[in-house]
């Protein structure tokens, strides 16, 4: 099983209710055979744009993080239930990065265009374009090297 | 008429006399120090070893710090973000590779969505941030 984070912004109000929704959050992670590795609270700040969301406009929310472990059929449902919840004023589910395992490739990239690893495929493909590899040209079989017919 | 330097040097010592020359050709004591030395002994042959003046490695800025991008990170992401639009500047720009700027990209995008980065600007609170880079200053030419 995968894990994700679903990161939600929770309207601003006291600490006991921001808890109960945080409880009914997790409880429907729960409820679909999920399983809660950390709750992050991020804090209280104005939202970078103004959100209107079950009537009302908002421009300050509490943000928080939750990272879970769930069965990818059924974060379509955690999502939903999330989405219809009143006081969640935003929520998106995404998959945790793995670590990348990758080598820098900056110094091939600053170099002039000829010597560029991707150019220089482009170049040979290109090349090979012009071939036609594949396909055949039609032949006339007139035994001249020139077209005889007007064209 | 334009005048080659290294001409106009020449003639100069010629006629002020000796003066400093930049150094063209092996001057002629290096040359005797060789001639003498040279030939007999085997301890003198040229070893192998590393090219000495082998650049380092160019490697950019979030991989040699060894910075995994995170849309959670939001400091770090606005750094990459144009203060005018909200977007995110090339990569003759940024001076990222390949890898890092697709990945600092799809955070960006994560980010904005999660509804924790603004799209057409860039946070006030951040605008005051080090330069990592000089947009007016890129390390290739715009491709437009
Ligand atoms: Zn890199």
């Amino acid at each position: 099983m995968l894990t994700y984070e679903l990161s939600m912004l929770l309207r601003t109000m006291p600490k006991e209710e921001l808890a109960v929704v945080l409880k009914r959050a997790s409880t429907s992670i729960f409820n679909q055979g999920g399983i809660i590795r950390n709750i992050d609270n991020l804090g209280a700040r104005k939202m970078p744009y103004k959100t209107s969301n079950h009537g009302v406009v908002h421009k300050q929310a509490h943000y928080f993080v939750i990272s879970f472990t769930a069965p990818p059929s059924k974060l379509v449902t955690i999502e939903s239930e999330c989405h219809r919840d009143v006081d969640i004023i935003r929520n998106r589910i995404f998959k945790v990065n793995e670590n990348a395992n990758f080598e820098c490739t900056l110094e091939e990239e600053l170099k002039p265009p000829p010597y560029r690893p991707e150019v220089i495929k482009m170049i040979e493909d290109a090349r090979k374009k012009g071939k036609k590899v594949g396909k055949s040209t039609f032949k006339f079989n007139t035994g001249l090297d020139y077209y005889p017919f007007q064209r | 008429m334009m005048q080659n330097p290294i001409y106009f040097l020449l003639k100069q010592s010629r006629s002020t006399g000796p003066m400093l020359l930049p150094r063209l050709v092996h001057s002629s004591v290096t040359l005797q120090r060789n001639a003498e030395s040279g030939g007999a002994e085997t301890s003198d042959m040229p070893i192998e070893i590393e090219n000495p003046f082998k650049k380092e490695k160019v490697v950019c800025i979030l991989c040699k710090m060894k910075i995994e991008p995170d849309y959670k990170n939001v400091r770090l992401l606005s750094q990459f973000v144009s203060p005018f639009t909200g977007l995110m500047y090339g990569r003759h720009i940024t001076g990222l590779c390949k890898t890092q700027q697709e990945r600092v990209a799809s955070e960006i995008t994560k980010s904005q969505n999660a509804g924790m980065m603004p799209y057409y600007n860039k946070e006030p609170e951040f605008l005051e941030d080090p330069k990592l880079f000089n947009p007016d200053r890129p390390v290739r030419n715009h491709e437009y």
